[in-house]
Formats: C-alpha cells, sequence, structure tokens
C-alpha cells in the first residue's frame, strides 16, 4: 500500500504559559508498516526545515517531538525514516498536534543492508566505498561449478575467468587489477565472517606445464562450494572496505553469507536440481585444400602415415583412395573437419541439492545436502562433488546466542586433463591430428597389449585415446569447514564474541602416465598427498551509542590469530618394475619429498563508525598485523584506513527526480607478510640419493631475505551513487588509485647468481581505474517489469619499479619458450612479449642468407596486455507473469593472447595462413643484414622442415586481440501458479531453461574462444591447447515446501 | 596474542618459521658429492645434441636430430647447460669453498673443491666462449644477480693458475680429505693433484690457436707436474644401477631415456640412431670397439656382429625410414650401462695431447708414435672399466688396430694429428664435449656437415652454443656487454681460443 498519514486535527492544545517558553509545541505520533500496521521501531523522524530537530520512535511506533518556538507556528515537513522502508515526508500545518504513518517497505533499501569486513551489517548509505552484493539465486539456476566462475561480467572491476580445465577447474578472479608482480593477486574468500583457504593444492597448473603434476588444474578451494548454500556474496573491492582484514585483504574480500534456517511452523524444504549438456564452442578455421603429408606429397605407406600424422603439408585433397593413414588402412584423400565434434562428447552436470530448515524463537536450523555429478567433453573426465551443510543457531538466553556452521565437502575428479606442454595432453591430437585424418581412426590409441599406437613424428604428443583409454588420474579432497561462535550482549549495547573456525583438508592425488607410452615407455607416477589447514580465532567487542540523538557511533575492537599448515608428501617416480602394475611400491626410481608449510599471523584491529543523522558517515579503521614469514626486526605493520559518506541529498535541495545522491571518499592502507614461509634464512636440504653417499644443496633456488618487511598497499577511492525517479534509475561510479609498495616479489634473476629468483621487497605496482554501474527499471506494471543492469571498468596497471637494476623479467611462458609474460616497469602487469621479425626502416623484413629465415628480433618486444583492462557486463531481466527471461552480456576487451596452438597449427600446415607456396613454392623477398635486396623462394619440397616449421622464432605471428562480447548466460523461468501448487502442498515452484556461455557476439579470434585460458597463476593471456571452452544449457527445477 | 600483550605477538614465530625439512648448518662434504654429481651430468654431453654435432648420433626426427641437423627451430636448446650449471655444481661448490676456505686444517678440502670448480667453468666457457665466472655463484654471498660476463681468456688465465695453486697446495702431509663423499678418487690427494695437472694439460693445449707461446708454458708445466697416464689413475665419477636417476651415469641414462628404454631396436622414442658416418669409419677401420659399443636388433635380441653394423644418414626429412631397425645403436650392456662410472679424464686423453705436444717438440721425453700408441691402447683398455668386466676388447684385436693405424711419422704435421685426432674422437667417445673442443681447435676429425632444409647454420658446423634467451632479459647489460666483445650471439661466433 502507499504511505499516507491520517492527521488528526487536534483543537484543544492548551498549555501552560510557562511551558509554552521551552516547548512551544509538541507533535506526537506512531509510525507503522504499511504491510501489516505493525509498529516500526526506531524509526528518525525530524523536521525537514532543521534536521537537527529530530527523535526516533520507542518500541510501540510511537514518537514526539519537541517543536521549538520558531517552528511552533509553522507549516512544516516531516520527515521519517527507517532501515528497510521508503523515507517518507509530510507536510504538518502549525495546528496539528498528531500524526500516523505508515511507512512504505522498500525491498531495494532492504537489500541495502549489506554485509561488510568481518561480517558487520551496514546500511549502504554508511558505507565510504563501493561494496557489491549479489543475490545466492544468481549462482543457483545456471549454474558454474565453480561459484567464483558465475561472478563474471556481474560486478564492476571484477575480471573472473573460468579456466578451460574441466569441470573441477579452477577459477581466477581479480579485483582492480593485480595487486602483486609476483605473489598472489586473488582476492580472500570470507564464509560467514572467517576466511577459507583457495589454494590449488600442489600448486597453480603453468602455462607450460609438462605432464602430469605441472599440467593438471586441481581446482581451487572456492570450487567446493555449493551455490545452494549462499544466501548472499558481497564483493569488498579492496582498500577501506577490506582494510579490517588487514595483510589479507590487500587483493579484495569475496564475502560469501550461508543460508540460516527461519523460524516457521514445520519444516521447510527445498528442493533444487539442474541438469546441463554442454558442447564445444568454437572450432578452428584450418585449411582443407591441402591433406596429410610432408612436401606436397600424400602418404602411401605406414611410416611416411606415422611421420605426418600431425602435419598437413601433403598434395591437394582429391579423394585419392591410395592414401595411407597412421592406422595402417587406405582412406579416401577428403578433408575431415569434425575432429573436434568426434574427439570430445557431449558432456553432462546434473546437481541436486535438498535443503531442510526451519527452528524457533529460541534455535534455528538449516540442513543441506548436494551433489554435483559432471561428464566433461573428454571422454573419462569426471568429477563429482558432494556437499553437506549444517547451520544451527541458537538464542540461548537473552543475552547469549551461540551459531555453528559445518560444511563437509567430497570432490572426487577423474582424468582431469593436462593441458599446457603436449606429453599427455589428450587436446593436442584432436586439434593438430592431420586434416584428412578422422581422428577416430586413431582410437582406442594402443594395441593389444597396451602399448601407445604412434601416430606422429614426436612421442611426446600423445595419443589422445591412448590417455583416455589408459591415463589413470584420480584425485580425492576431503574437507571440512567448521565454525562455531558465542557472543554474549555484557550490556545493552555492548557485545562480545568469539569464533573459531577450521578449514582443514585431506588431499590425495595419484596421476599414473601408463607403461606402454610412446614417450615415456616404462611409465611414471606422480602423487601428492596433503592435509592443508587454515585455523583462525577471533574474539570482538561490539558496541554502539548515540549522542543528543543525532550522532550514532559504534566501535569495534578485536583479535585474531590464523595459522595456515600444509603437510604435504608429493611422490614421485618412473619406470614400473612389473608392467601395468600402477603402484608407488613397484617403481624402479621412486622419491618422497616432504613440503611442509606453517604461517601464523596474529592481528589485533578496531573500528570506530560515526553517524551524524543518517546524513554523513565516517568510518575509522586501524590493524595491526604480525607476521611469522618476516624478518623478526620487521614482522608487524599497522593498516589505517579513513572513509566518509555524505547524503548529498539530506543536506541540500535537490530536484524532484533525485530520490537521494550520496558522495563517498577513503584511503586505506592495508598490507602483508611474505607469502611464504621459509624466506628468511639460507637452509640446507638433503637430497635423495641411492649411492650410499648422501647429498646435500641448498634448499631453495630462491634468495632468502633476513630483511624482509612488510609490502603495503594504498588505496584512495572516490565515489558517488544516486537513485532517481523513485527507485526506477540508480548509478554509481567509483575511481580508485591503488599502489603497492615494498611488494614482496621472488625477482625471477640471471642463473648465473647461482639462484633462479632473489625474495626482494622491491616491488611498486600501481593500478587505477574506475567503475560504473548503471541500474534501471524501464518498465514496471502489474504484469510486466524490465530491469536492466550495466556495469563498466577500466583498470589501469603499471609497473613502477622490480628491483635496483632490474627493469623486466618474467613471470611465465608458453611450452618451448616461444612467448613471455613479463613484467617490464613502466609497462601494464603481466604483458605478453616475445620475437618480432626484424625490418629494416622501410618495413623490409630482413633475411638471414644462412638459414633463408628472417632475422629475429630480441625476445623483449612488447606484443599485448596479458589482462584485459576494460570489462563490462549488461544484465536484462524482463518478467511477464509468471514468466520471466534473464540475459546477461558480457564483454572484455583491449587485451591479447598467445596461441600455442597456432603455432602448431602453423608448423604443421593447419592454418589458412601456410597456404602460400604449396604450388610453386614460397617466393621470399626482403633485404639482408646488408641493406641488399634479398629473395629466395622455398621449394615445395622443403615448404615445412625450411619454413613454416620455423615460424615458431617469430612469437608476434600468433598474438591476438583477445577482446570478446559474449552471451554468458540466458535463463527462461516460469513459475508455476501458487493456486494450483497449493493443492499439491507446494509453496512455490519454478521451471528454468538455463543456458551459459551460448554464443560469442564478437571475437578477434579466428580459431579458439579467446577465454581459453589454462592457469590460475599470475600468468595469464597464454592459450596452450587446453580442454576446449563450451557452451552449456539445461533445465533448473526448483521447489519449495 | 592478546591485545594487551603486544610483545608476545611474535613469541612462537621463530620457530614456526623455521622449516622442519632443512638445517641451517651445511655438512660440506655431502654439498661436494652434489657437486660431483651435477658437474659431470650438466656438460655439453647432455642430450644429443654434441653426440649429433661430432656426428655418432642423429634421428629422423628433428628435434631430436638437432645436433647432427642444426635445425633452425631447435637453436635455443643450446642455453641449457648454462641454465643448468650456475644454480647447481657453480653454486654448490661455491658453498664448498665459502665452507673450507679459511680452515688450514681443510687444505686438501679446499684444493680439492676449486680443482672440481676448474673443471665444472672449463666445460661451460667451451661451450659459450665468455661467461660469467668472477661475479658467478655470488646472488647469496654478495647480492650480485647480475654477473659481469669476464672475458674467455681472463677466465682461462685463472682457471689454469687455479689449477697451479691447488695442485701445489694438495699435501699428503694433511689426512683430512672428503673420504667416500669424494666419489673420483675417495680422498687420494696425489690422484687429484695428477688430475689437475691433467686438466691444465688439457686447457693449456687449448690454446694453440689463440697463444702458442701460451700453451706451451702451461703444457711443459703440466708434464713436469705429473699427469694421468695409467688406467689407475683415470678420473672417473662411480655411478649405481638402481635408486635415483641422480646416481646414474647420466650420459648413459639420458641417452637411455631419450631413446633406447624399449631395448628393440624399432620403437626408439626420439627417433635416435648411431650416425652413418661414426659407424662407416668404425667399419672401415676394423675398429674393434664397434661391438663394444654398437648393436643391432635382429629378431628381438641385440647383435654385435660388426657386419652387420649399419649407421644412419644424417639427412632424412622427418620420415622414419622402414629400415629403421637395421640401424646400429648404442649397447645397453656399455654405453647405456647407467652404473657404468663416467670417465672425465682419461690415460687416453693425455697421451693424445702428449703426442700432439711432442709433434710439436714441446716434450722430448717420449716420441709422438709411442704416445700416439699408447694412447689407443689406453682408449681401447677402457672399455673394462665401462662394460665393467675386463678384457672387453681383445688383446690381439687391440694389436692389430695399432699396427694397422700407425703415426705416419713421415707424414707432415698435419697428417699426424689429423690420425692423433681422429683418434681422439674414437677413443673419447662418448664425451663428445671434448672431441667438439679438439674438433674447434684442430680441425680433426675432418667432418662433413649435414646440409638439412632449415637449418640455422647454412649447413655448418657450429662453434658454440647460444646463450639462454633469459640473460637477454634478466641479465641485460652484462650480456650486451659480452655480445659486444666476443660477437654476436649466434652459433657460428667462435669463442676465443677458437678464433
Amino acid at each position: 500500500g502507499n504511505s499516507h498519514a491520517n492527521v488528526n486535527k487536534n483543537t484543544a492544545t492548551h498549555l501552560p504559559k510557562s511551558a509554552r517558553l521551552s516547548i512551544v509545541k509538541e507533535i506526537g505520533g506512531k509510525v507503522i508498516a504499511a504491510k501489516d500496521a505493525s509498529p516500526v521501531i526506531g524509526a528518525a523522524v525530524f523536521i525537514k526545515e532543521n534536521p537537527r530537530v529530530g527523535t526516533t520512535t520507542d518500541a510501540e511506533g510511537n514518537f514526539k517531538l519537541n517543536l521549538p518556538e520558531n517552528f511552533a507556528t509553522k507549516n512544516i515537513t516531516l520527515v521519517i525514516t527507517s532501515v528497510g522502508f521508503e523515507k517518507f515526508e509530510v507536510a504538518v500545518a502549525a495546528d496539528q498536534s498528531s500524526i500516523t504513518v505508515s511507512l512504505k517497505e522498500n525491498v531495494q533499501q532492504l537489500n541495502e543492508v549489506v554485509v561488510t569486513a568481518l561480517g558487520v551489517k551496514k546500511d549502504k548509505r554508511a558505507l565510504a566505498y563501493s561494496v557489491s552484493e549479489i543475490n545466492g539465486s544468481d549462482f543457483t539456476q545456471a549454474r558454474e561449478n565453480n561459484v567464483a566462475n558465475g561472478l563474471t561480467g556481474k560486478i564492476a572491476g571484477v575480471n573472473a575467468t573460468g579456466l578451460s580445465t574441466g569441470p573441477g577447474g579452477s577459477s581466477r578472479v581479480v579485483i582492480r587489477g593485480n595487486g602483486s608482480l609476483t605473489g598472489n593477486s586473488q582476492p580472500l574468500y570470507v564464509i560467514n565472517g572467517m576466511p577459507i583457504d583457495n589454494s590449488v593444492p600442489g600448486g597453480s597448473s603453468l602455462p607450460n606445464g609438462l605432464g602430469t603434476k605441472a599440467g593438471t588444474d586441481r581446482g581451487d578451494g572456492i570450487s567446493a562450494i555449493n551455490p545452494d548454500d549462499i544466501e548472499s556474496m558481497t564483493v569488498l573491492k579492496g582498500g577501506a572496505a577490506a582494510a579490517l582484514y588487514g595483510s589479507r585483504g590487500a587483493n579484495g574480500v569475496i564475502l560469501i553469507t550461508t543460508k540460516k534456517g527461519k523460524a516457521q511452523k514445520g519444516i521447510g524444504l527445498e528442493y533444487n536440481s539442474t541438469f546441463t549438456m554442454e558442447n564445444v564452442s568454437v572450432f578452428p578455421d584450418f585449411q582443407y585444400e591441402y591433406g596429410q603429408g610432408d612436401g606436397g606429397v600424400m602418404p602411401t605407406t605406414l611410416a611416411q602415415a606415422q611421420a605426418t600424422g600431425r602435419r598437413s603439408f601433403g598434395a591437394k585433397i582429391d579423394g585419392s583412395t591410395n592414401y595411407m593413414a597412421a592406422d595402417g588402412k587406405n582412406h579416401p584423400y577428403l578433408a575431415q573437419k569434425d575432429n573436434l565434434k568426434n574427439f570430445y562428447q557431449t558432456g553432462t552436470t546434473f546437481t541436486n541439492s535438498v535443503a531442510l530448515s526451519g527452528g524457533n524463537d529460541a534455535i534455528l536450523y538449516r540442513l543441506s545436502l548436494a551433489d554435483l555429478s559432471a561428464k566433461s567433453v573428454l571422454p573419462s573426465n569426471t568429477y563429482n562433488r558432494k556437499t553437506a551443510s549444517l547451520n544451527i543457531s541458537a538464542k540461548l538466553s537473552e543475552r547469549l546466542r551461540a551459531e555453528a556452521v559445518v560444511q563437509y565437502n567430497l570432490e572426487q575428479g577423474n582424468n582431469r586433463p593436462i593441458a599446457g606442454d603436449a606429453l599427455g595432453n589428450p587436446n593436442w591430437m584432436a586439434y593438430e591430428v592431420a586434416n584428412t585424418v578422422d581422428v577416430r581412426w586413431l582410437n582406442p590409441g594402443h594395441d593389444a597389449n597396451g602399448n601407445e599406437i604412434f601416430w606422429n613424428d614426436a612421442g611426446i604428443v600423445t595419443n589422445g585415446y591412448f590417455f583416455v583409454n589408459k591415463f589413470k588420474q584420480t584425485d580425492t579432497k576431503d574437507r571440512f569447514i567448521g565454525q562455531a561462535s558465542v557472543s554474549y550482549d555484557l550490556l545493552k549495547n555492548l557485545t562480545l564474541k568469539a569464533t573459531t573456525t577450521r578449514d582443514f583438508y585431506n588431499y590425495n592425488f595419484t596421476s599414473i602416465m601408463p607403461t606402454g607410452g610412446q614417450y615415456i615407455p616404462q611409465g611414471q607416477y606422480d602423487g601428492i598427498k596433503s592435509d592443508v589447514s587454515e585455523t583462525n580465532s577471533m574474539i570482538t567487542a561490539a558496541y554502539n551509542t548515540k549522542f543528543a540523538e543525532t550522532i550514532g557511533l559504534s566501535v569495534l575492537g578485536g583479535a585474531n590469530t590464523r595459522q595456515f599448515k600444509n603437510n604435504q608428501f608429493d611422490f614421485y617416480g618412473q619406470g614400473y618394475t612389473i608392467p601395468y602394475f600402477y603402484s608407488y611400491s613397484n617403481l624402479a626410481t621412486s622419491t618422497a619429498t616432504p613440503v611442509t608449510s606453517n604461517i601464523k599471523t596474529n592481528s589485533v584491529f578496531g573500528s570506530a563508525d560515526l553517524d551524524y543523522k543518517g546524513i554523513w558517515f565516517l568510518t575509522l579503521t586501524g590493524r595491526q598485523d604480525w607476521f611469522s614469514t618476516l624478518s623478526p626486526k620487521n614482522n608487524n605493520v599497522f593498516y589505517p584506513s579513513i572513509g566518509t559518506s555524505l547524503m548529498l541529498s539530506d543536506v541540500i535541495n535537490m530536484p524532484r527526480v533525485i530520490d537521494n545522491l550520496k558522495l563517498r571518499g577513503s584511503w586505506a592502507q592495508v598490507g602483508g607478510g611474505g607469502p611464504d614461509p621459509y624466506a628468511i634464512n639460507l637452509a640446507y636440504s638433503n637430497v635423495p640419493s641411492a649411492s650410499g653417499v648422501p647429498l646435500q644443496n641448498v634448499s631453495s633456488a630462491s634468495i632468502t631475505n633476513a630483511g624482509l618487511k612488510p609490502f603495503t598497499s594504498t588505496t584512495l577511492e572516490l565515489g558517488l551513487s544516486t537513485r532517481l525517479f523513485g527507485g526506477r534509475l540508480s548509478f554509481d561510479a567509483a575511481v580508485y588509485d591503488k599502489k603497492s609498495s615494498n611488494d614482496i616479489v621472488s625477482v625471477p634473476i640471471s642463473g648465473a647468481s647461482g639462484y633462479t629468483s632473489a625474495i626482494l621487497n622491491s616491488g611498486e605496482l600501481s593500478n587505477k581505474g574506475i567503475e560504473l554501474l548503471l541500474e534501471g527499471t524501464p518498465i514496471k506494471s502489474a504484469d510486466f517489469s524490465w530491469n536492466t543492469s550495466f556495469n563498466f571498468a577500466y583498470n589501469k596497471s603499471e609497473v613502477l619499479k622490480l628491483a635496483d637494476g632490474i627493469n623486466t623479467f618474467s613471470i611465465g611462458n608458453s611450452a618451448n619458450g616461444n612467448a613471455f609474460i613479463n613484467n617490464q616497469v613502466g609497462m601494464p602487469f603481466g604483458g605478453i612479449y616475445g620475437y618480432r621479425m626484424k625490418r629494416d626502416a622501410a618495413g623490409n623484413i630482413i633475411y638471414d642468407t644462412n638459414s633463408n629465415l628472417p632475422l629475429q628480433t630480441d625476445n623483449n618486444q612488447y606484443l599485448g596486455n596479458g589482462v584485459s583492462p576494460y570489462t563490462m557486463g549488461l544484465n536484462n531481466t524482463f518478467k511477464y507473469k509468471n514468466f520471466s527471461l534473464d540475459m546477461l552480456v558480457d564483454g572484455k576487451f583491449g587485451g591479447s593472447i598467445f596461441s600455442v596452438m597456432e603455432v602448431y597449427a602453423t608448423r604443421l600446415g593447419l592454418m589458412k595462413s601456410t597456404l602460400p607456396g604449396r604450388e610453386n613454392g614460397l617466393a621470399l623477398k626482403g633485404v639482408t643484414a646488408n641493406g641488399d635486396a634479398y629473395s629466395y623462394t622455398v621449394p615445395v619440397a622443403n615448404l615445412r622442415s625450411a619454413y613454416y616449421n620455423n615460424l615458431n622464432r617469430y612469437t608476434e605471428l600468433f598474438v591476438h586481440d583477445a577482446s570478446f562480447v559474449k552471451l554468458r548466460q540466458v535463463i527462461i523461468s516460469y513459475r508455476l501458479p501458487a493456486g494450483f501448487l497449493k493443492s499439491l502442498g507446494v509453496q512455490s515452484a519454478s521451471v528454468s531453461l538455463v543456458g551459459r556461455n551460448l554464443l560469442i557476439l564478437y571475437k578477434k579470434t579466428d580459431n579458439f574462444d579467446p577465454e581459453q585460458g589454462l592457469t590460475n597463476g599470475a600468468a595469464q593471456g597464454i592459450e596452450s591447447i587446453g580442454l576446449p571452452r563450451t557452451r552449456s544449457y539445461g533445465l533448473n527445477l526448483n521447489l519449495k515446501f | 596474542c592478546s591485545m594487551t600483550l603486544f610483545t608476545a605477538c611474535d613469541k612462537d614465530f621463530a620457530e614456526i618459521n623455521t622449516n622442519p625439512n632443512a638445517v641451517s648448518v651445511p655438512t660440506t662434504a655431502y654439498i661436494f658429492s652434489k657437486a660431483l654429481y651435477d658437474g659431470a651430468a650438466n656438460s655439453g654431453n647432455k642430450g644429443s645434441l654434441l653426440f649429433g654435432l661430432m656426428q655418432y648420433t642423429t634421428s629422423y626426427n628433428d628435434v631430436e636430430g638437432f645436433g647432427s641437423k642444426y635445425t633452425a627451430s631447435q637453436v635455443n636448446a643450446t642455453g641449457g647447460v648454462f641454465t643448468n650449471s650456475y644454480p647447481n655444481q657453480i653454486n654448490e661448490i661455491g658453498e664448498v669453498i665459502k665452507a673450507v676456505k679459511d680452515d688450514p686444517t681443510k687444505v686438501n678440502l679446499y684444493a680439492t673443491a676449486r680443482i672440481w670448480r676448474v673443471y665444472c667453468f672449463s666445460r661451460l666457457t667451451d661451450l659459450y666462449g665468455d661467461i660469467p665466472y668472477t661475479d658467478a655463484g655470488q646472488g647469496y654471498n654478495l647480492s650480485i644477480f647480475q654477473p659481469k660476463y669476464d672475458s674467455q681468456s681472463a677466465i682461462y688465465a685463472d682457471m689454469l693458475k687455479e689449477l697451479e695453486a691447488s695442485a701445489t697446495a694438495l699435501t699428503t702431509a694433511n689426512t683430512t680429505t672428503f673420504g667416500n663423499s669424494d666419489l673420483i678418487y675417495q680422498g687420494n690427494v696425489t690422484q687429484w693433484k695428477k688430475f689437475a695437472y691433467s686438466l691444465m694439460l688439457r686447457l693449456g693445449m687449448r690454446l694453440t690457436k689463440v697463444d702458442a707461446a701460451a700453451a706451451q708454458s702451461w703444457v711443459t708445466k703440466a708434464i713436469a707436474g705429473g699427469v694421468i697416464r695409467e688406467y689407475a689413475d683415470i678420473a672417473k665419477m662411480t655411478y649405481t644401477s638402481g635408486g635415483q636417476n641422480i646416481n646414474k651415469n647420466p650420459i648413459a641414462w639420458q641417452l637411455l631415456n631419450d631413446n633406447y628404454l624399449r631395448a628393440d631396436g624399432t620403437n626408439n622414442t626420439e627417433g635416435g640412431k648411431y650416425q652413418q658416418v661414426f659407424i662407416n669409419s668404425l667399419k672401415a677401420n676394423s675398429d674393434p670397439r664397434l661391438s663394444a659399443l654398437s648393436v643391432v636388433y635382429v629378431n628381438g635380441s641385440a647383435s654385435s656382429d660388426e657386419s652387420i653394423q649399419k649407421g644412419m644418414p644424417a639427412t632424412i626429412n622427418g620420415t622414419k625410414p622402414s629400415d629403421f631397425i637395421t640401424y646400429s645403436e648404442p649397447k645397453q650392456t656399455t654405453v647405456l650401462k647407467v652404473d657404468a662410472p663416467l670417465l672425465l679424464f682419461t690415460a687416453a686423453e693425455s697421451n693424445f695431447l702428449l703426442a700432439e705436444a711432442a709433434l710439436r717438440g714441446w716434450y722430448s721425453a717420449e716420441t709422438a708414435t709411442n704416445l700416439y700408441e699408447t694412447g689407443i691402447r689406453a682408449s681401447m683398455k677402457q672399455w673394462d672399466l665401462i662394460s665393467g668386466t675386463t678384457g672387453t676388447i681383445a688383446q690381439a684385436r687391440i694389436d692389430s688396430y695399432v699396427a694397422a693405424h700407425a703415426l705416419k711419422t713421415t707424414g707432415t704435421v698435419a697428417t699426424q694429428t689429423e690420425q692423433i685426432y681422429n683418434e681422439v674422437w674414437v677413443g673419447l667417445f662418448p664425451d663428445a664435449q671434448e672431441v667438439y673442443n679438439n674438433y674447434r681447435r684442430t680441425g680433426y676429425p675432418a667432418l662433413t656437415p649435414n646440409v638439412y632444409p632449415g637449418n640455422a647454420t647454412g649447413g655448418k658446423i657450429f662453434r658454440r652454443f647460444l646463450y639462454p634467451v633469459s640473460e637477454q632479459t634478466l641479465n641485460r647489460t652484462s650480456y650486451n656487454e659480452a655480445v659486444q666483445r666476443q660477437g654476436v650471439d649466434d652459433l657460428l661466433t667462435r669463442v676465443w681460443w677458437d678464433k
């Protein structure tokens, strides 16, 4: 209902004369909720003409406002505000003395109470920094297995990408640019106020990952979280928002609040089921004019077919019948364009979750169980996740409350694809097989004895079917996240709270490269067993009060101790003594290496929030951290932050269209300790030796630093938000300037120093950016509504300093070192570098007369930004009666990507760019190093070996603009009519058609998806023949009983 | 930790931040052993590069065949030895020297470590020319992260000085040695002295092209000091067959692992075989070593029948030849034997170098003929060490080979030098790097380069390895200085002593 005021004209207010001097007039009244006429407690009531004249409603919703003399005889406007309700203004005539106001609930306002650092709920008005919140339901219809991938495109300034590593893969989320030159740049994930571990067991896979360990993405910590348990997700983008997290807030914080039980009659039951299918979404645009072979010749013998299994430098494709492929059979010499479709299958994901909840005044509970079963597009690659979560909160007395959250996750993966380099990478065959071979001819990839079938010239390029059928990789992660807290109200406005959490997992990874492989014929074993725990204990005291009815003060103080432990064993071995028997006990050579990590951080922190009449807010925070990983002389640091916000619309009169306008600003300094322990002192480790002679060397190839001190990250943020047209349009803008100083950098150094890196406190990195959010409801009627939301962000990163005398270093490279991801002073973080062809001033290519190849420049040529600086998302929701349509389009711009797939497709003759010269040889023209004219014709016979095969030397040829616009998500929902459901005992039910990554609306890469990333480490911008990206579509059913 | 006790907020940090899997005080002898293993393994003999270049082996495959084909796409593979050596043996031997150099009771440990450091650096500079030397391995001690490159002439001067100083310092009067941690001589000081003088002979002789006077002076000094002449004095690393790869003969293990694990003559992982040039030469010379080092698989078993040995041409363009199985490959029981010792300096090498010294008139106590003949006999005898059985090569065949290959003392010095270094080619096998060094210095054996499409050198045998590309980025100034001084960083630029 609409807000309205019932005005009672009071005709007989006769006060004694003496009283009239001080209390000239009293207005009494009551504030109630429009919905159910329940009293609104604590609503602010003041007069617009002078906001200092005000009061608040009592427990019954009643108020009494005393007007001073100068207002007593005038008509005034009364303003009533309360959290969760729309602001209401009403005119009060000079002769009025009593009024009843009913306030309209504001759903948007309700949402604007957001969870902030340490789980503290705040009115969005009071925030001095930008905070974005996503409802849990946004993750449960069109699902990503890894909820972090669901952030893509949704929040300005959050650059989120899922990896192309199959179900159970990791995500990479970076907020407001990479914050550390070599360290972690991903945010801290916090569940219900306490941090969890987001590491990838055994470390992130590498962009040039070779083999079963370095090439496998084992999944990160956030991937285990069941989206159905998420009530809301709040993104604190860093700086002041995350300052209370101190060292760990430097990269921003993602707060996850899990669902709790609700007081109700009986048991609430919710069931959610999603079934989706997925298919490869991008197919390379290869040439199909010339087929398998080399030197213009088609293979007609098995040896030729095997040698050229990956080469498409053969004869013109003409249907010849004497063509022989690597399966030793004759086939018609015809183009085979469907190898990706034929090698990969339709993947499926079936997720079922059920939640029971309920409770009464004293105790609330919610229990959820979920199962996710996924089959990847890669045959034999599966992922299963079971989660159980129990949340109990109890009000033990009027003052004492307790809450416990227990989560148990079990993740099991099978044959996660190896990406990066060729060995054991099942994707290389599907992408590289010669263009007249139907990849299925190479199935099952092994002979009757289990030995890999030779299909190409390089044994290191594993037969994909041999991977599918014979490689055995399994992993199991048993994870337990427990939280318990007790809070006690010492006074009405002073609450003490103690919380302890432990995120613990036990991880077991075994990867078997089987006996009989071409490259490692006796097989290889990789294993990881680890116990990882993150334990936090925190105590806080929170106090709030109000001075002179106008100034609110909240104070929070606390202490936290965090301990991270990893007890890991890496198992490695070669050569199964008894062939095909895959036990660690059966290895000819084996090593078990202990890897231990133990880190402790102690902290004390405090914050103070001042609130002047809900118009002006000031927040101060401070935190002191002590780090075990730093030099004892410099192991602690204090982080301050200050923030303020002003409801400008409450101070000056705004045009009618402006509901409110807020300005905000904040400054914060956060920072951190060394990410890794044991970086202070030189140490020596024993090396496994079987000769009876013990061996020892320095423990680390990284030079330790006895003076290691904390790094800092300073952020200045200014912002503005406004709501217009009665909430139909809102706009939020933020600009920030973030600078990391004394970054603890593992600086790669010349190996000739005896070490490969040095741990230095030297890095400086700047990220500056702008974020915009525009939300609106262009159409809103009883039956039809249209909501739209657009976000845009730009982040400019610049490396300011690496280390004294060091101007550039590499943080990763592609397989074979054809491209490098470097940090270079004056350039953006993580640029793509490599070689160009040498050219003279006129642009002519300079040829080496010895090799008849273009000369290479040095390898420090900047070829593109590995990280997209521009990100945007556009979400539209249409609702018509019981139907709704939700569409998310997102895009990234300005980044580049280097393609290893194209390097090989060029060397192997699959690219259309390798067509020149097929008939009459390739005429090269240019100049020599002396400047003389140069020309040479590469004969057809040597076209591959003398020319195209060597083009991997010129990185620039394979770097592309990675910009894209994608139709990321479509959800079409139908909510079943309530009347029909009631008879079935169902409260609500909806059915949705869902789709993810459905279309690429714009891209500049012809042959692959520009998001084809394979590692969640710092080195982005390399495609290296990982699992192809997919589009998924399916059905979602949601029932509430 | 609580708010009231700030001082106690870090009281257990020292313990927490101590790696439970490491010690803070090194055991020097253990590091010395590691330096020996790493120094012996990380040389130009790692991988098939120099084996191909010196035309011992090849592959039909471009990647593995790089050494024999100079394939342009693979040139950066030459940076690997540099990359691997410094953080391993150079760092380790530096740690050893740091720990012992100021302790007068450890005089023999210090001298031994210095000799090994010279061995390691000599292997590096011979491949690359100018390299980081004075500044090298000082990342931790002196925070030198971008070490300067020393000129090769300065490195040679210092290495020779180091050898002289160490040989002089070694004393039997002090009984503190590395003992069993010394995998070469088990602490035998007298033998280390011979090794030092032998290295002096090797490095001194290296200077013949660039500074003959200096060469003569060092060679004379080395001979006076006493070089390895006896089978018992051969400097060799000992290995075991089981356990960790580091304990295995690095040349044998690498060859085996790259190609010959299946031992069936056909499923060679990287398509490797002996090269035609090498096998043809052994056959033409009726060299009894042919059957000691080579086999052909016939009906699934290895045959050393000399008449069927056949090397593979290096010109095969990518396709596995249909007669692949009929080509010779390294023998599992000798060249591929992972518990065979690795010969670092042999009596054969001394004799051949002395034969050249005699030819040059720098040594007159023995004749070139005798030295050359002793060299051949020693090089055949050493297969006993490699195979682990005595009499691997029959005495009668040694005698007849020697008789058939007498030094042509009536010929020119060049002719005789060629004879000596043709013998070095076979006699030092599988130390391809030392053969390569002598090839560059003397021009022998007179190998005919393979001209292969897409080669990086215009069909020339290359003269050095490329610096690792990371040096262009991480050590740019020093790298540029070295390139300025030495010449372009390409495969055909000659190192100082090869000018």
